[in-house]
């Protein structure tokens, strides 16, 4: 009982950081983005657990508009990058997440004249998506979407360069299955990536998406994130 | 002395399965119906190929 009021509470203040995140990226107000955080509508605790859940999204208005991160809204992010490492046994894609989000704030210290000058020797490994079907690929790359930024360099985009038409039919299958969030991430990563099938039409796909799946504030972040990027489709 | 509500903050914080949230198993699927087939090609005016069900093919031997 107890759990699950826990999980509920939790997912609420995804949801509801995740709006925040949406308005800022819509807006360009980085105010909006912290607002969860720093309203004290949630409690320490699960707020802090809520931003280790969205993950280096959370800085994705500093990532991608530039505009520095609300001061509480950072603090509560490397509380949380603090207080959630991975285990040791955790899966790669809870590894990767942590380091996309110990990368976002390597990136504020060093901004963004050299993005890619970290040390690739401290990656964690991406062998399990070289391994993988185009299903667990789209899968698992939808869950890491916050890897999918302009320059970023790391294992895992390197991963999803090489698999293009892949990942584009794992797209199509998620909007297929009606999995938005998934098809919203694979979306996202390929706004970023060379190769992709003119006839996969993704502009009028993630309109769909946006239409079926986009009062979903998870769903909305991604495609929102596939409209900034450079590339970025007209949505 | 803690307050209460601090007390249930740390309750709540410890039961929150992190890791289980951070890698969801993908959720079942559920394919849309014809209608929706329809309304995405008459929206995307015929250029999303890949979203129309793949053209039956003829099996070999």
């Amino acid at each position: 009982m107890e759990q699950s009021s826990t999980s509920a509470l939790l997912q609420g203040t995804v949801l509801d950081l995740a709006s925040d995140v949406v308005s800022a990226l819509r807006s360009g107000d980085h105010v909006r983005a912290g607002g969860t955080l720093t309203g004290g509508g949630a409690g320490e605790g699960v707020a802090r657990a809520a931003v280790r859940v969205l993950g280096a999204d959370t800085l994705l208005p500093t990532a991608l508009l530039r505009v520095p991160p609300d001061p509480g809204q950072l603090a509560v992010f490397k509380d949380a990058v603090a207080a959630h490492p991975p285990r040791d046994d955790a899966a790669p894609a809870v590894v990767w997440s942590h380091w996309a989000m110990a990368r976002a704030l390597r990136r504020l210290e060093q901004p963004l004249t050299d993005p890619l000058a970290d040390d690739p020797g401290a990656e964690p490994g991406a062998g399990w998506l070289d391994d993988a079907g185009w299903q667990l690929l789209t899968h698992q790359l939808a869950v890491l979407a916050p890897l999918a930024l302009p320059g970023e360099e790391c294992a895992v985009t390197r991963a999803a360069r090489r698999r293009p038409v892949d990942v584009a039919r794992g797209f199509v299958r998620a909007v297929r299955r009606r999995d938005w969030q998934q098809a919203a991430g694979a979306g996202r990563w390929l706004t970023l990536l060379d190769g992709v099938p003119d006839s996969l039409g993704l502009e009028a796909g993630l309109d769909f998406v946006r239409l079926m799946g986009g009062s979903d504030p998870r769903v909305a972040l991604q495609l929102e994130a596939a409209r900034l990027m450079p590339a970025g489709v007209l949505l | 002395m803690p307050s209460k509500d601090k007390v249930l903050e740390e309750v709540r914080t410890e039961n929150i399965d992190i890791e289980a949230a951070l890698d969801p198993a993908e959720p079942d699927g559920v394919f849309r119906d014809s209608r929706e087939c329809a309304a995405l090609a008459l929206q995307s005016g015929g250029t999303s190929l890949l979203l129309s069900p793949p053209t039956p093919r003829p099996k070999k031997g």
